[in-house]
């Protein structure tokens, strides 16, 4: 069976770009005719839409040249064509099932990357922080030192029987707490109220928290808590969860137009629920060596809700970085212990104290701050 | 304005004066309304698909206007596929995490020493994004398909990379007079790296032609700058000198507010004479744009972004309000507490929706800059664009193959993703 020639069509072999002018053939297959011979057979089944404006049909084929192509101005001969093409937009990766999987892949790749976020980042970076040397944390804790001093000051108080009081202090609760890494603790002469633990095991007690303070237990249980973000290598695990979740974010929002802001505020949310929970841990650190110490753990909390004051509903509360003074003060009274044994320091160590940055104790009413404190990385 | 066109030089085997060549335009028949349709299914797209879709709307927005351009008869046509580019931005990450998990360590090192070691890892960044910008267009051309004939181009990433860059030292040190010569250098090396089948492109466009019809441009833009920097000099040194300090301020900052306005009109320049610079074997372009479209461009661009913008802000604010409204919160007694309230219960139905309606606001920018910036952008260059001598661009043999899409990852992970 011989089909009639149905029509005209520009025919581009893909092999060159020469315009070839061919006779259509519509029998069992799509036979394409130059001069009377046929030079190529495309199979009905075969033949796909190629991108063309309206004014043409443009067809391939998907067992044939790669870049073969067959253009077709007349419309009636493109219907006639058409309805014999049984897969003719098949492979159209735009097409209605194409989009539905797209969509269905990722909301479950946001979903993945979103619980990844949730839980698997603090897992990761639990495990991999103790992992990671000594030595790595050190040269962070150096790095984050340098930046700390510039912001708060660096002079460090260590007069005479201060400096002992504090050594001994200290002491106690690294016995006590069971330490595994060598710990470099100071007083830093800045009015902030406030205490902070850096990477590689750097404590620095703030002397406006000291002038704030009405016994060594306050103190201690401050000191006790900083020794549990060291005892925990928060410091380490805070970097590595901030690095998993921005790369995270990056690949799950890449360039959304704009989507900046949505990224920034992601993972403040993120970063501050990693937070509460590595403070409510070091909480629980400080709770175990002052309760091993026979000392109590509220007085530390008592001198928290001296400074800040209740704080529940101050500020939006699921961006606290740090649970509130007054919960943490009732989780301390909860779990109390009944007798208190021997102080940790005696009533002239104590002084001796207050005063290592050589100033009287009694300039207590003098020491508010000046003016708002900014923000510091970790309150106690 | 000077608004000549370039001369192309003359032909090397010296065509007879007799026959003038033949001229086809770029014929660009895209209905406005069926793209703007592509750009709103494709921002609610990304919007359900937390952004991943971006890679299939770039995709799409490219094969409609590929297909929608007609070169002496023929439309061309955009290969690609989303699916090789989320492929390329994978891959890009995989190098990408690494490099930055380097930079963030040399970076400790760095602080700890308090030199400026971070400044070359600068450097190394811009080399990096050059080497995506051109990998990125080498990823482009290949899937670009021209009467059943591929483009495409060879040529290292990396050379490509150091020579802008080396240009870049030359243009600030000569206080931008050498944009011209590095312009025309990074396009000699693009073009004659750039192959239709078997037929190789050429560039030859003299970057002096280019400096001395942008030089009345260079010097009014040099000249505001140096106004302002030596009237705030003079008022520095003399209390006597303060009112001609003033003066010289004042006429300089006028001359940097007119820089913006002139942005179009240097941009036509560039484009009319890089036009007069392409040859693909005899086949050359000519292009006649004008600065005045251009600017007339940005403007209606900068209109309609603002109001689409403002609109769907309120249309978005008065939802929210509504919403409100009917839980029970009043906007007016809304206060910190009863946010925390809302929240506490772990109804994040708040912060899901605030960033909804953010996104919602940005897409529809998104959706109004695509539509200017691409697709009006493309037109208007198209209709400007005339083909001299086509014939010369027929019998071109197949050859050349696919490159990946790892450039256009990199670029999308540096944000550099053009269309």
């Amino acid at each position: 069976m011989i089909a009639e020639d149905a029509g005209q069509a520009a025919f581009f072999d893909g092999k060159s770009n020469r315009r070839r002018t061919v006779a259509l053939r519509l029998g069992p297959e799509l036979e394409i005719c130059e001069g009377g011979i046929p030079i190529a057979s495309w199979p009905w089944d075969w033949v796909r839409r190629a991108d063309s404006p309206k004014s043409q049909l443009r067809l391939r084929c998907a067992n044939a040249h790669d870049l073969a192509r067959l253009d077709i101005q007349d419309e009636a001969l493109a219907q006639r064509i058409i309805v014999r093409c049984t897969r003719l937009d098949v492979e159209d990766a735009s097409g209605k099932s194409g989009t539905g999987r797209i969509i269905a892949w990722s909301i479950a790749a946001t979903v993945s990357i979103v619980l990844i976020g949730l839980y698997g980042m603090p897992y990761a970076a639990d495990r991999i922080a103790p992992l990671l040397p000594q030595s790595i944390e050190n040269r962070l804790g150096d790095m984050v030192d340098n930046q700390v001093k510039t912001i708060f000051g660096r002079r460090t108080c260590d007069a005479g029987d201060g400096q002992k009081a504090f050594t001994k202090l200290v002491g106690k609760l690294e016995t006590a707490g069971g330490l595994l890494m060598p710990l470099q603790a100071a007083v830093l002469d800045s009015g902030v109220k406030n205490a902070i633990a850096l990477p590689g095991g750097k404590v620095y007690l703030f002397r406006g928290l000291l002038d704030e303070a009405k016994n060594a237990d306050e103190i201690a249980g401050v000191l006790g808590h900083e020794l549990g973000h060291v005892h925990h290598r928060d410091g380490m695990r805070r970097l590595l969860q901030t690095g998993g979740t921005s790369f995270l974010l990056g690949l799950l929002f890449g360039d959304v137009t704009g989507a900046g802001a949505v990224i920034v505020a992601t993972r403040t949310l993120l970063e501050a629920s990693y937070s509460r929970d590595a403070e409510t841990n070091a909480d629980g650190f400080a709770i175990d060596t002052m309760h091993k110490l026979g000392r109590p753990a509220t007085p530390m909390a008592e001198l928290l809700v001296r400074i800040t004051g209740p704080q529940r509903g101050k500020g939006i509360d699921i961006l606290a970085s740090h649970p509130f003074s007054e919960d943490r003060l009732a989780r301390m009274k909860k779990i109390e212990i009944e007798k208190p044994g021997e102080q940790l320091l005696n009533a002239e160590e104590w002084a001796a104290l207050k005063a290592i940055c050589g100033k009287p104790a009694v300039t207590e009413s003098k020491s508010k701050d000046p003016g708002e404190k900014p923000a510091p990385e970790k309150t106690p | 304005m000077d608004e000549a066109s370039f001369s192309p030089p003359p032909q090397p085997w010296g065509q007879p004066a007799a026959a003038p060549p033949s001229l086809r335009p770029i014929d660009f028949v895209s209905e406005g309304s069926k793209f703007l349709k592509l750009l709103i299914r494709g921002a609610a797209l990304q919007l359900v698909t937390f952004g991943f879709y971006r890679f299939w709307l770039a995709t799409d927005i490219r094969r409609h206007l590929w297909s929608h351009s007609m070169i002496d008869g023929e439309n061309a046509e955009y290969t690609g596929s989303g699916r090789e580019l989320l492929i390329g931005f994978l891959f890009a990450l995989a190098i990408l995490v690494p490099i930055y998990l380097v930079y963030f360590l040399i970076g400790i090192e760095a602080e700890r020493m308090q030199a400026f070691a971070s400044v070359p890892l600068g450097l190394f960044m811009a080399l990096f994004a050059s080497f995506a910008a051109y990998r990125a267009r080498r990823y482009r051309l290949t899937r670009t398909v021209w009467r059943g004939v591929r483009f495409w181009m060879q040529g290292s990433g990396w050379k490509f990379a150091f020579l802008a860059f080396g240009w870049m030292i030359l243009v600030t040190l000569s206080l931008g007079a050498a944009w011209p010569w590095r312009a025309a250098a990074l396009e000699r090396y693009k073009m004659r790296n750039t192959f239709y089948g078997d037929m190789q492109a050429d560039f030859d466009a003299r970057p002096f032609d280019f400096f001395k019809k942008g030089l009345a441009m260079w010097l009014f833009a040099l000249l505001s700058v140096a106004l302002v920097i030596g009237g705030s000099a003079l008022s520095a040194i003399a209390s006597s000198g303060r009112g001609w300090g003033g003066l010289l301020i004042g006429l300089g900052v006028i001359g940097m507010i007119a820089i913006p306005f002139m942005y179009p009109f240097f941009r036509a320049l560039e484009w009319r004479w890089w036009a007069s610079g392409v040859n693909f074997g005899g086949t050359r372009i000519e292009c006649n744009l004008r600065g005045g479209q251009l600017l007339g461009l940005f403007f209606k661009y900068l209109v309609i972004a603002w109001l689409v913008t403002g609109v769907a802000a309120m249309l978005i604010f008065a939802i929210g309000a509504a919403v409100a409204e009917i839980s029970g919160i009043s906007i007016k007694t809304l206060d910190v507490k009863k946010l925390n309230d809302l929240m506490s219960g772990d109804t994040w139905i708040l912060v899901a929706g605030a960033a909804f309606g953010y996104l919602t606001i940005m897409l529809a920018a998104g959706v109004v800059q695509r539509f200017f910036l691409q697709h009006e952008y493309w037109r208007m260059i198209t209709s400007t664009i005339t083909i001299i001598r086509p014939e010369a661009m027929e019998n071109v043999a197949a050859k050349g193959d696919i490159a990946n899409a790892l450039g256009e990852g990199l670029a999308d992970g540096f944000d550099i993703a053009g269309f």
